[in-house]
């Protein structure tokens, strides 16, 4: 038997890990929806941002394509006043934006028209030769959700899935609809791209405190030992929002709180604070570990649904002296919607870990205020020695209390007893916090920024892989099933509320409440 | 905010006066009913400044560097003008974050001493640092570094470096053969050593290294036989050396130095040839760095001067060895000594 032996690529000699940031590979980045929001306001930022930080290749390019006509100019035009507006925490150099310019490109085209494609290779072929891209192609999908099929299939058709480099294409959310479109939309993708090549993007992975929520149970010793059922009374996560629907009222209808938030986002952080330890830090390990909690999350029975989830929808309220307006009132929205824009969920989960653990998980529009936080109560002492003197009289208390904040100011805390100064045992909780901003000063990358980044480098950790995207699916699904046939008294709580009577029964009926975050 | 209290400089007394300024800060947040003050440590941090050094303010650059790097920071100002020999005083460096309630704040202590004296600031330090964290050494005291160091300068930079993780010094202005045999003189006493002209050389390095991240080119660096130079001043600075060093140490590629006039001290323009292509990589205007390739390529970054508190940003976040730098470091010392 015979083996070729291929040299193996040299390592950069001059590469310095210590004090550069990470490098990327070449390549073109080619954006179908590029004239939509998305792009505007997080993608061109972003690799604006990453090409000021000299975190990406000199030798890129993207390829902007949608159906508005425009030269390689006007698009320039058009993104250079985008990425003016919308970069966040940085400044606009007009010297560095003329070199980015110079990578710009565009392509007018129709996802449903095949020529377009003819034109998109032409295009990359042209870039390949003038900006070395070494023929590394990512492709980002940020077009309606009903044409992903559609384009990844022109793209097999037109061999655009395969050149002298890698090929990689990236998937917003929503990915499907219900479990079953999000199989056929993974049979479908599959048909023109290996598993290994799609990235389903979800921004909430990229967000440095959910990536932190690893480093710090792996990281540390002291907590992992506590992170079971024999310490932990309860989990609640929070993803409360206090605008409505901001002229998204028609899309927002079709989706709903529980798709648009918890079957991917809040599932995802969930799968983060509950999984194993990975045996290796690697995408497939950590990927591997996820899918594996989600798959242990128990599956509702229908009858289950009316106890373990609850639906809510905001009507008008007042906040701060404003009037605002119910959901129903929004542009674009029926008068009788029975669309969810409160969803709270109780999930069970079936391990050795956390068996009898409620994870309670809740997400909505028009709350108090715009908060992300995961809050891990740990149980009470087994014996009371102290109580707090509150203004009903003496009281005890479940101090412990390790909340993660996501958004809008990173950092942990850690809540315990310590007793008051002076004489007598008199106890108050007092909170240890780590401000993930103030300790580390530097800038936080964008969740877009670490993702485009993880992307090009090829490394798919904070993607979502097909089987963790069907367990999630496989767990909102007897709820959206139950709630598809069911009448809601809605609207069930007001603007500038914490969301529904029923969801604080929803936790009472185990003893606990709600926190205020 | 910050406040000041003046103590003879024992270990013990510092120490009583720092908890009685946490003390006092407390006192805020109890009127205030709520957390007002955030304690940030992650390391000691001493620096060490001489009478030449009046106009560095090293207050204020702690203070900017607290915001990546907490410390517990030490201003340790030799000075024949100092009434005691040891003296001292706290203070808290702090600051809010935008849109925030509450200060972060990191301690300060300020140790004068008169330049007979600092031989014996080395008890005092130990008694101070912060417990198991780095402590690092910031050496601004020009005239301990120089030839023409005095006993007491020796013994007192020495009496520092004992209780340093990692010493940093800048020799920017020190001869390069000089600063370079005091710099492998410690290294082979096993000291952590860390140079600011190396540090300051990160905005031209990292746009080079990248360009052979390309697998085409990485493959063809080691055809890149030529490493000029253009640097401004006399003679090449040791940022000089340090980059013809890192460029040309994998495969022993020729240096070629030469003077031009340009923006600002140090290198001008960066060239490396081969056969097949020149890369030159210049300061083109005082803000503005430009790449260009014989292949048609040219790429404009922005240069911005880093100053102290942006170096040592940089340099704090390497608390451990350094392996691009001495390599580099060994090949400039075989520079200079071909230099001369």
């Amino acid at each position: 038997m015979s083996a070729l032996v291929q040299p193996l690529p040299e390592v950069n000699p001059l590469q310095d890990t210590l004090r550069f940031a990470r490098r990327v590979p070449p390549c073109a980045v080619v954006i179908f929806g590029a004239s939509g929001d998305l792009s505007k306001r997080k993608l061109l930022p972003s690799l604006y941002r990453l090409f000021y930080e000299r975190r990406i290749s000199p030798n890129f390019a993207v390829i902007g394509s949608s159906r508005t006509p425009m030269s390689d100019d006007r698009f320039r035009g058009v993104m250079k006043e985008s990425v003016s507006n919308f970069l966040e925490d940085a400044p606009f150099d007009e010297d560095v934006w003329k070199s980015f310019a110079q990578s710009l490109f565009y392509v007018p085209g129709d996802l449903n028209n095949p020529a377009s494609y003819d034109d998109l290779r032409d295009k990359l072929d042209a870039v390949e030769k003038s900006h070395q891209t070494a023929g590394n192609v990512l492709f980002y999908l940020s077009t309606q959700p009903s044409h992903y099929a559609e384009a990844i299939l022109e793209l097999g058709q037109h061999n655009l899935n395969h050149g002298t480099g890698w090929r990689r294409v990236i998937i917003e959310k929503p990915f499907g609809h219900d479990l079953d479109s999000a199989r056929k939309l993974n049979d479908e993708i599959h048909k023109v791209f290996d598993e290994s090549e799609v990235y389903r993007i979800d921004h909430y992975l990229g967000k440095e405190t959910v990536q932190n929520i690893l480093a710090f149970r792996f990281g540390n010793s002291m907590f992992e030992p506590l992170w079971n059922r024999r310490y932990v009374d309860h989990v609640q996560i929070t993803a409360a929002e206090s605008i409505g629907v901001e002229g998204r009222g028609a899309y927002y209808q079709e989706a709903g709180a529980l798709r648009d938030m918890i079957q991917n986002h809040l599932s995802q952080v969930m799968a983060t604070v509950a999984m194993e330890p990975p045996s290796v830090f690697d995408s497939t390990n950590v990927r591997d570990e996820r899918a594996k909690l989600l798959r242990s999350v128990r599956v509702m029975k229908p009858e289950d649904v009316s106890t373990h989830a609850v639906a809510g929808q905001y009507g008008p309220g007042k906040v701060g002296g404003q009037d605002l307006p119910g959901f129903r009132q929004e542009p674009s929205v029926d008068r009788d919607s029975q669309t969810d824009t409160y969803a709270a969920v109780t999930f069970l989960i079936d391990n050795w870990r956390w068996a009898g653990v409620p994870f309670y998980v809740r997400t909505g529009k028009r709350l108090p205020k715009r908060v992300t936080d995961i809050a891990i109560q740990f149980k009470a002492p087994p014996l009371g020695l102290f109580t707090q003197e509150t203004k009903t009289g003496p009281r005890e208390v479940r101090p412990n209390l390790l909340v993660v904040r996501i958004q809008p100011e990173e950092g942990i805390s850690l809540r315990f007893l310590s007793k008051s100064p002076g004489s007598g045992m008199r106890v108050r909780p007092v909170s240890m916090d780590f401000n993930y901003g103030s300790s580390f000063g530097e800038r936080t990358p964008t969740a877009y920024e670490t993702l485009l980044v993880d992307a090009m480098a090829g490394d798919p950790t904070l993607y979502t892989r097909q089987d963790m995207v069907e367990a999630s699916w496989q767990i909102v699904q007897p709820i959206l099933d139950v709630w598809a046939h069911s009448r809601f008294e809605f609207p069930n709580y007001a603007a500038g509320t914490w969301g529904p009577r029923t969801s604080d029964e929803m936790l009472a009926r185990n003893g606990h409440v709600w926190r205020i975050p | 905010m910050s406040s000041a209290v003046i103590f003879p400089a024992q270990p013990e007394q510092i120490l009583k006066g720092l908890g009685k300024l946490w003390t006092s800060l407390g006192e805020e947040e109890k009127q205030h009913g709520k957390p007002t003050v955030l304690r940030a440590c992650a390391m000691t941090l001493i620096v060490a400044t001489d009478e030449a050094d009046r106009g560095f303010c090293a207050s204020q650059t702690i203070s900017e560097l607290m915001r990546e790097h907490p410390s517990r920071g030490i201003v340790l100002s030799v000075s024949d003008r100092a009434e005691k020999s040891l003296e001292a005083r706290v203070l808290a460096q702090c600051w809010k974050p935008f849109g925030k309630a509450q200060q972060i704040c990191c301690e300060q202590i300020e140790i004068t001493a008169r330049p007979e004296s600092w031989p014996n600031v080395g008890p005092t330090l130990i008694g101070l640092t912060a417990a198991d964290l780095p402590v690092i050494f910031w050496c601004r005291h020009q005239g301990a570094l120089n030839a023409s160091a005095t006993d007491d300068q020796k013994a007192g930079l020495e009496a520092v470096m004992n209780i340093a993780t990692k010493m940093i010094v800048d020799t920017s202005s020190l001869d390069p053969q000089w600063a370079f045999d005091l710099l492998a003189r410690w290294q082979a006493q096993g000291r952590l050593v860390a140079d600011l002209e190396w540090t300051r050389l990160t905005v031209w390095r990292e746009p080079l290294a990248h360009i052979f991240d390309n697998t085409a080119r990485v493959n063809n660096f080691s055809k890149f036989h030529t490493v000029e130079i253009a640097h401004t001043g006399e003679y090449p600075a040791p940022s000089v050396l340090y980059v013809a060093g890192w460029l040309s140490g994998p495969y022993r590629a020729h240096v070629k130095f030469n003077k031009e006039e340009g923006y600002g001290a140090g290198i001008h323009r960066i060239t490396l040839r081969s056969d097949a292509e020149t890369i030159e990589f210049e300061r083109s205007s005082p803000d503005c760095m430009t790449l260009r390739s014989t292949n048609g390529r040219e790429r404009k970054y922005s240069y911005e001067e880093a100053g102290p508190a942006a170096l040592m940003t940089e340099e704090l976040s390497v608390l451990g060895p350094d392996a691009a730098f001495s390599a580099a470091f060994r090949r400039a010392q075989e520079l200079v000594r071909e230099l001369r």
